[in-house]
C-alpha cells in the first residue's frame, strides 16, 4: 500500500492517491502501467487499421483504439481523483456503440453487393 | 443552469424540427411527405433567429473569477456568429437537397406501380440526418468541455457517413460512404486519444481550466502529445494533409448535393474545434500572443502542405467534382494560415481568427454555388432509373450558351473561389494575407500567394469550359434537374458571392467581434470593402433572404 503511493509519487510528481487498499499482489500497479497498456492498444489498433484489408478487422481496430482511450481515461480519472474520466468513458462507449451499429450496417450492405469483405474489391473511385 | 439552456435554444429548435421531420416524412400522403424540406427550412430559420438573440458575453466573468460551469469562455463571442452562419448556410444547403433520395421510389409510387412502404422510404431519415449534423455543428461552437466537443464532433460526422452512402443507389456512393466512415472512425479515435492525454496532463476536461493549467505550467510533454493528436484527428474533418486521402473519392462518389454539404459542415466543425484547442494551448486573447513553438511549427507545416498538395493534385484531375474536392483541401490550407497567424492585434486586418471565421462564410457560399450547379445538371437515367451525376469537364462545355443562368453561376462562383478581386473570395482571402503578414509569417504568406497562382490554372479551366468552349454536338445528354429549388440554391449562392462582396462589412465586423474575447472590440477600424458600412451584423443578408 505504501509502495503504491510511493510509486505514483515518483512517477507523477508527488500526488498521492487518496484511496488505498488494493489486494496485495496488485499493489505495484501504477498509472504508468495503465498508460502503457492503453498506448500499446492504440498502436496495435493503428497498425492493424493500416495493414489489414478486411473491413470487419479494420473496424475492430478502430474499436481497439477507442477502448485504448477508455482504459486511459478510467486510470487517469482514478489518478486525478475525480469522476470526469469515468463520465467521459461512458460517453465514449455510447459513441462507440453507435459507430459499431453503423459499421455493421455498412458492411452488410457491401457484402450483399459484392459478396466480399476485402477493401481492395472496392476501388471504383480512383483518379 | 437555466442560463445554459437559454444558450442552447437554437439547438433545441433544430432538435424539435428533427423529430417532427422524422414523423412527417413517413406519412402515406405525398403532400405531407413533401413538407419535410419546408419544415427543415423553418427550423433552421428559427434556429438562426434564436441565435441572433443569444447574448454573447453573459458568461464572461469580471476579473479573475471565472465560473467554469458558465458556458464557453475561451471564445465567448464565437457562439452567436457561428450559429447564425450555420443556420444561414444550412438553408442554402437545404435548397440543394431536394430530390436527393427516394426519387425513383416516389416516381414508382406516383405511377401506381408501387404502394408507399415506410420501410423503403428514406426521406424522413435523410432530412433528419441533415438536421442532426447541423445541430452537432452548432453544439461544436458552444463547446466548453472536451467531452462536449467530442460528442458534438461525432454528432456532426456520424450522420454524414450515412448521407453519403444513401445519396445515390450507385456502387460508388457506397464505396465512398465506407471509405468516409472508416477514415472518419480512425480520425475520431485519434482525436479522442488526444483529448484523453490532455485530460491526463491537465486534470480537467473543461477547456477553460485546461487553458489555465497550460498557461500556469506550460505545455508539458504529455499535453503537447495530446494537443498534437487532437489536431491530427481534427485534420480529418477539415481534410488537411495527413488525413486528406479520402476527400476526392468521397466527394466524387457522393451526390453533388451531399458533396456540397461535406465541403462545409465537417470543415466548419473542424475549424471551430481547432480554434478552441489552439485557444486552450496559448492564445491569450487580443494580446497578440502566438502558439507554443512546437504547435505553431506543426500547424505551419500542415498549412503549407495542405495548400500545396490540394492545388497541385487538382491540376491533374478531369472530373469537376474531384477538382472541387482538391480545391476544398487547398482552401483548408488557406484557412490554417489564419490559425497560424493567431489573434494578432484583434482588429479585422490583424486577427487570424476573424479571418478564418469570415473565410468560412465566404467558402461556404461560393462552394455551394459550384456544387449547386453540378447538382442542377443530370445525365441520362441508368438502369435503375436514377439519372447519372455530372462529373467530367466535358459535360460543362458551353454551359453559358446552353443554360446561361447556371453557366454564369458556375463562372462567378469559380472565379470567387479563385479569389478574383471584386468577388467575395478576394475579400475573404485578403484578411488571411494581412493577418499572416502582421504576425510576421512572411514565408507562409509567400506559399499562400504561390498557391493562389497555381489554383488559377484549374479554376480557369472550369471557367474556360463553361464560357469559351462550344457546346458539344451531342447536347441533350445533359439536362437540367426537375427540382426547382436546386437552381434557386445555386443562384442564391452566386447572388451571395456578389452581394456579400459589396455589403460584406457587417459580416466582417461580426467576425471581428466573434474573434474578440471581451464582448466586442472597442477600436475603430477602416472600412475594407466598398459599400454601405451599416449592415446589421447578424442579419442573414440579402443572399439568404432570396433563398426561400
Amino acid at each position: 500500500m505504501a509502495g503504491l503511493v510511493e510509486m505514483v509519487s515518483v512517477c507523477f510528481g508527488g500526488v498521492a492517491l487518496a484511496q488505498t487498499g488494493y489486494p496485495a499482489e496488485m499493489h505495484r500497479l501504477t498509472l504508468d502501467h495503465y498508460m502503457v497498456v492503453s498506448a500499446v492498444m492504440f498502436a496495435i489498433g493503428l497498425i492493424g487499421f493500416l495493414t489489414r484489408r478486411n473491413l470487419i478487422i479494420m473496424f475492430l481496430c478502430t474499436e481497439l483504439m477507442f477502448q485504448a482511450s477508455g482504459i486511459a481515461l478510467v486510470a487517469l480519472g482514478r489518478y486525478h481523483l475525480d469522476f470526469t474520466g469515468q463520465t467521459f468513458v461512458i460517453f465514449v462507449l455510447t459513441v462507440a456503440a453507435a459507430e459499431a451499429a453503423m459499421a455493421l450496417a455498412l458492411v452488410v450492405l457491401l457484402f450483399r453487393r459484392r459478396e466480399s469483405l476485402d477493401a481492395e474489391e472496392w476501388s471504383e473511385l480512383n483518379g | 443552469m437555466m442560463e445554459r439552456v437559454t444558450y442552447l435554444y437554437p439547438e433545441i429548435a433544430l432538435f424539435i424540427t428533427t423529430c417532427i421531420v422524422m414523423i412527417v416524412g413517413l406519412s402515406r400522403e405525398l403532400k405531407h411527405r413533401k413538407l419535410c424540406a419546408p419544415i427543415s427550412g423553418l427550423g433552421l430559420l428559427a434556429a438562426g433567429v434564436l441565435a441572433t438573440g443569444l447574448v454573447p458575453g453573459f458568461h464572461v466573468a469580471t476579473g479573475a473569477e471565472v465560473d467554469p460551469t458558465a458556458g464557453q469562455i475561451l471564445l465567448p463571442n464565437l457562439v452567436p456568429y457561428a450559429k447564425v452562419l450555420v443556420a444561414g448556410v444550412g438553408i442554402l444547403l437545404l435548397l440543394l437537397q431536394a430530390g436527393t433520395v427516394d426519387r425513383v421510389e416516389e416516381a414508382r409510387i406516383a405511377s401506381g406501380r408501387a404502394a408507399f412502404n415506410p420501410l423503403r422510404s428514406n426521406r424522413a431519415e435523410y432530412y433528419a440526418f441533415f438536421l442532426f449534423s447541423l445541430t452537432g455543428l452548432m453544439l461544436c461552437a458552444s463547446a466548453d468541455d472536451l467531452i462536449w466537443l467530442f460528442l458534438a464532433l461525432e454528432l456532426t460526422s456520424l450522420p454524414t457517413y450515412i448521407m453519403v452512402t444513401m445519396s445515390t443507389s450507385r456502387h460508388s456512393s457506397q464505396e465512398a460512404g465506407v471509405k468516409y466512415f472508416f477514415l472518419g472512425a480512425l480520425g475520431a479515435a485519434v482525436f479522442l486519444y488526444g483529448f484523453t492525454l490532455l485530460y491526463g496532463a491537465t486534470g480537467s476536461t473543461n477547456l477553460n481550466q485546461i487553458h489555465h493549467a497550460i498557461a500556469a505550467g506550460g505545455l508539458s510533454g504529455l499535453s503537447l502529445a495530446g494537443m498534437l493528436l487532437a489536431l491530427l484527428g481534427v485534420c480529418f474533418k477539415i481534410a488537411a494533409v495527413p488525413m486528406h486521402f479520402y476527400t476526392a473519392d468521397v466527394y466524387q462518389g457522393a451526390a453533388s448535393s451531399v458533396s456540397a454539404f461535406l465541403a462545409f459542415v465537417p470543415k466548419t466543425a473542424g475549424f471551430i474545434a481547432i480554434l478552441l484547442l489552439a485557444s486552450c494551448a496559448g492564445w491569450t486573447h487580443g494580446a497578440g500572443d502566438s502558439l507554443p513553438d512546437a504547435l505553431r511549427t506543426v500547424l505551419w507545416v500542415i498549412a503549407a502542405l495542405t495548400m500545396t498538395v490540394g492545388n497541385v493534385l487538382a491540376i491533374w484531375q478531369n472530373s469537376v467534382k474531384r477538382i472541387l474536392a482538391y480545391s476544398s483541401i487547398a482552401h483548408s490550407g488557406y484557412m490554417l494560415v489564419g490559425v497560424v497567424a493567431g489573434p494578432g492585434g484583434g482588429t479585422f486586418a490583424t486577427s487570424g481568427i476573424a479571418a478564418v471565421l469570415f473565410y468560412l462564410l465566404c467558402y461556404g457560399v461560393m462552394n455551394i454555388g459550384t456544387f449547386g450547379v453540378l447538382a442542377c445538371l443530370e445525365g441520362r437515367a441508368g438502369a435503375d432509373g436514377e439519372p447519372a451525376e455530372i462529373e467530367s469537364l466535358d459535360d460543362l462545355r458551353g454551359l453559358c450558351q446552353r443554360h446561361p443562368v447556371l453557366g454564369w453561376t458556375m463562372v462567378i462562383c469559380t472565379l470567387s473561389l479563385l479569389g478574383l478581386p471584386p468577388l467575395l473570395g478576394f475579400f475573404g482571402k485578403v484578411p488571411l494575407f494581412t493577418s499572416a503578414i502582421s504576425a510576421g509569417e512572411i514565408p507562409l504568406v509567400v506559399v499562400l500567394g504561390l498557391n493562389s497562382a497555381i489554383a488559377a490554372f484549374y479554376y480557369l479551366r472550369i471557367v474556360g469550359s463553361c464560357l469559351l468552349e462550344k457546346p458539344e454536338t451531342t447536347t441533350g445528354i445533359v439536362r437540367v434537374t426537375p427540382f426547382g429549388s436546386r437552381p434557386a440554391g445555386a443562384l442564391a449562392s452566386a447572388a451571395g458571392v456578389i452581394v456579400l462582396a459589396i455589403f460584406g462589412n457587417g459580416f466582417m465586423a461580426a467576425s471581428e467581434k466573434a474573434a474578440a474575447y471581451d464582448g466586442g472590440h472597442v477600436e475603430k477600424k477602416e472600412p475594407r470593402a466598398a459599400g454601405v458600412p451599416e449592415t446589421a451584423p447578424q442579419a442573414l443578408g440579402p443572399a439568404k433572404a432570396e433563398g426561400h
